[in-house]
């Protein structure tokens, strides 16, 4: 994994509430067994005019797009930075979720109220992926939104001094964001946490001997 | 300290601890198909291996055909289940492939085949994991990332130990209702983020009273009140299920004395605190049923499609798209909403008590013209007790389609799904745009009020068809 310290990107608004993982991918889309290859499926049944969606296994051949999905409109291409709504990421734990959003280009994900922002279960496969996901505020956010809403807005958002600054024209909005310090430690660094994990094996091993007889399965 | 039931079985496995980062050891992990051919890819990218194959547990579900399970027409879903075969077999890990007797939604086959335990870890790259909380295990969906991290170290990074939310269910469950419509009433109270960063333990006289089988439904639509888990303390009905009946992974004889004796202790104790609560009356519940496109959009069975202005402001945005979405015109009656299509089945409503309940309401009566209704048991063992107490034949009779185990037309991974516009009652966990098929309209509901739907062709309150 990349390590990530400051990011500096162009926004854009989504602002929808409860926008759930079925949403981001639909689940024809997990039929994949591949990793790559998931950014032209995000928001497959939305971002493309009807029909358009891609095949399965052939995401380079979708149709047209619908100019009335948010994020088709001109002033949001090239975007990195994606403002988004309460409980983003809720529903199913895919993975393919997060692959999208990261495989499309987007390097950080905003969305308010702290512990609302984000459905527990992609925030984790954010982190696990050197995407950041970061909650702020709701009045913070509405700033944000405010500024970048119309289109063409740019953000420096700094993992060392935990602040996002958005810039439209002659408009600045800073705003601090809160990430607890060990998800912090992880994404600055960039660690692959198998590795880590492999050096407490002694104390995996020691946990495993001192469990009680009951809970190893009977071989059936 | 006192603790609460949740509190004692995180303790129990966190290996270490530090700085807002918690390593808990996993005592089981369940995989199948979608979530997991990534995570073996990444290990042998790596040279690693599967630490534990005995404590993994692998089955195909998601994308089996439940008309004829060994007819697997599309290439993709046959290259996904022929990638799990191959890396069960490099691995060693359990794996129970279709037709095998135990093969069936890895939520269902879980608990039946005695893996699940109270009191253990369970993980699988799948929300629903929270099904299994049912038993008092912590159990949980996670990533691909970390279902790799599970196979090669048999232990997870979390942060520090989530809140505990209490959902106490008072009261006596009405005749009609259902474990579904406890759930359902649980997520329309709290929203689809009430239970974001909490695990939700269940508890209360109407808890008490139900089988395992409801506490499964119960606890597995936890996560769409947004917690990752929820559980129920074990006792004697917890018990039982393992003395009554032979479940293969569960401890026998001895150990099973020594087992019961530690699960008697997980319990919340008296003077311990939930970090928050809520309480819902069970006996003041009727059916429920949801209109919209996120689970908390519920009305009563009763009632009538709810207008914006009856709607809290911060969900009328939402809720606007939901009603051009699902076709619906506010205020309409929910009982004169006709239906195309009825799914009974899934990990929320596959269990035997689950086509129990679809077959009493069904029996002697047949599927109104024109609807099509699918029952799909939630496991090869599910379709085989249902055969032995003639269940198929209540169904066929009625002329519905009875399946073979898979999750079907949940969500849409394989032939089951609903066509552009079409509009369906189903016992399933998500009424999420696209869910059960692009354009399809998904409402949630118990089996019974599935099957009264069914016979009706509109959505019936099924207390109704009762008095018979």
């Amino acid at each position: 994994m990349n390590p990530f310290t400051v990011h500096r990107g162009k926004v854009a608004v989504l602002d929808w509430t409860d926008v759930n993982t079925d949403l981001i991918i639909p689940a024809r889309y997990l039929k994949r067994i591949e990793r790559v290859g998931y950014g032209k499926l995000l928001f497959a049944d939305k971002r493309y005019a009807a029909g358009g969606a891609p095949p399965i296994d052939e995401p380079d051949k979708h149709g047209p797009l619908d100019p009335s999905f948010p994020l088709n409109r001109p002033e949001n291409q090239g975007a990195s930075v994606l403002v988004v709504g309460r409980n983003f990421g809720c529903g199913s734990s895919r993975e393919h979720a997060v692959w999208a959003v990261a495989q499309a280009g987007y390097a950080v994900v905003i969305a308010p109220g702290k512990d609302e922002g984000f459905a527990d279960i992609f925030e984790g496969n954010a982190l696990n992926n050197g995407l950041l996901a970061v909650e702020v505020p709701q009045a913070d956010w509405d700033r944000i939104v405010e500024l970048a809403g119309p289109g063409g807005a740019e953000a420096v958002v700094d993992l060392r001094s935990l602040t996002i600054t958005v810039t439209a024209g002659a408009a600045t909005v800073e705003v601090p964001f809160f990430i607890p310090e060990t998800r912090r430690e992880r994404l600055l660094q960039g660690l692959d946490s198998i590795s880590e994990t492999l050096l407490l094996e002694t104390d995996i091993a020691r946990y495993e001997q001192s469990s009680p007889a009951w809970i190893r399965p009977t071989t059936a | 300290m006192p603790a609460t039931l949740f509190q004692k079985v995180w303790d129990r496995h966190v290996l270490s601890n530090t700085n807002e980062a918690t390593l808990l050891y996993i005592d089981r992990h369940l995989v199948h198909e979608v979530t997991s051919p990534q995570a073996f890819d990444g290990l042998r990218l790596a040279g690693r291996k599967v630490r534990r194959p005995d404590l993994t547990f692998a089955t195909i579900d998601h994308n089996v055909p439940t008309e004829d399970q060994l007819n697997i027409g599309d290439p993709l879903s046959r290259r996904q289940i022929e990638t799990l075969r191959s890396n069960a077999r490099e691995s060693g890990v359990n794996f129970y492939d279709i037709q095998s007797g135990r093969q069936g939604i890895v939520h269902v086959i879980g608990p039946e085949l005695g893996i699940t335990l109270p009191g253990t870890t369970i993980v699988c790259g799948d929300s629903h994991t929270s099904t299994h909380g049912a038993f008092g295990a912590l159990a949980f969906g996670i990533g691909t990332s970390e279902v790799e991290h599970v196979l090669a170290t048999q232990t997870l990074w979390q942060g520090k130990r989530p809140a505990a939310l209490g959902v106490e269910v008072t009261g006596v469950l009405p005749p009609g209702l259902e474990p579904k419509d406890i759930i359902l009433a649980v997520i329309r109270a709290i929203g689809t983020a009430g239970g974001t960063g909490t695990v939700i333990e269940y508890y209360g006289p109407a808890i008490r009273a139900l089988s395992m089988e409801g506490r499964m439904t119960v606890c597995n639509m936890s996560i769409e009140g947004g917690a990752r888990a929820g559980l129920i303390a074990p006792d004697d009905v917890t018990f039982e299920y393992f003395t009554k009946t032979e479940r293969p992974f569960a401890p026998k004889g001895a150990a099973l004395d020594a087992a019961i004796a530690d699960w008697k202790t997980l319990a919340t104790d008296p003077d311990a605190q939930f970090d928050s609560h809520v309480t819902i009356d069970a006996s003041k519940l009727v059916p429920q049923i949801t209109w919209g496109t996120n689970p908390a959009m519920t009305v009563d069975a009763d009632g009538r499609i709810p207008t914006l202005e009856e709607l809290p402001a911060s969900v009328r945005e939402e809720a606007g798209r939901a009603y051009q979405y699902m076709g619906l015109t506010p205020g309409t009656p929910v009982s004169e909403i006709p239906i195309d299509v009825v799914f009974i089945g899934s990990c929320t409503n596959g269990r035997i008590e689950d086509l129990r309940a679809a077959a009493q309401v069904m029996k002697g009566r047949k599927v109104a013209p024109g609807v099509r209704t699918l029952v799909v048991p939630g496991s090869e063992q599910v379709r085989s007790q249902a055969h032995a107490e003639g269940l198929d034949r209540v169904f066929e009779e009625a002329g519905a389609e009875w399946r073979q185990a898979g999750c079907s037309m949940c969500l849409a991974m394989n032939p089951d799904r609903l066509q552009p516009g079409q509009r369906a009652a189903s016992t399933s966990n998500r009424n999420f745009e696209g869910r059960q098929g692009p354009g399809g309209r998904t409402h949630l509901v118990s089996p019974s009020m599935a099957a009264a739907a069914a016979v009706t062709g509109r959505f019936t309150d099924v207390r109704r068809l009762l008095d018979r």
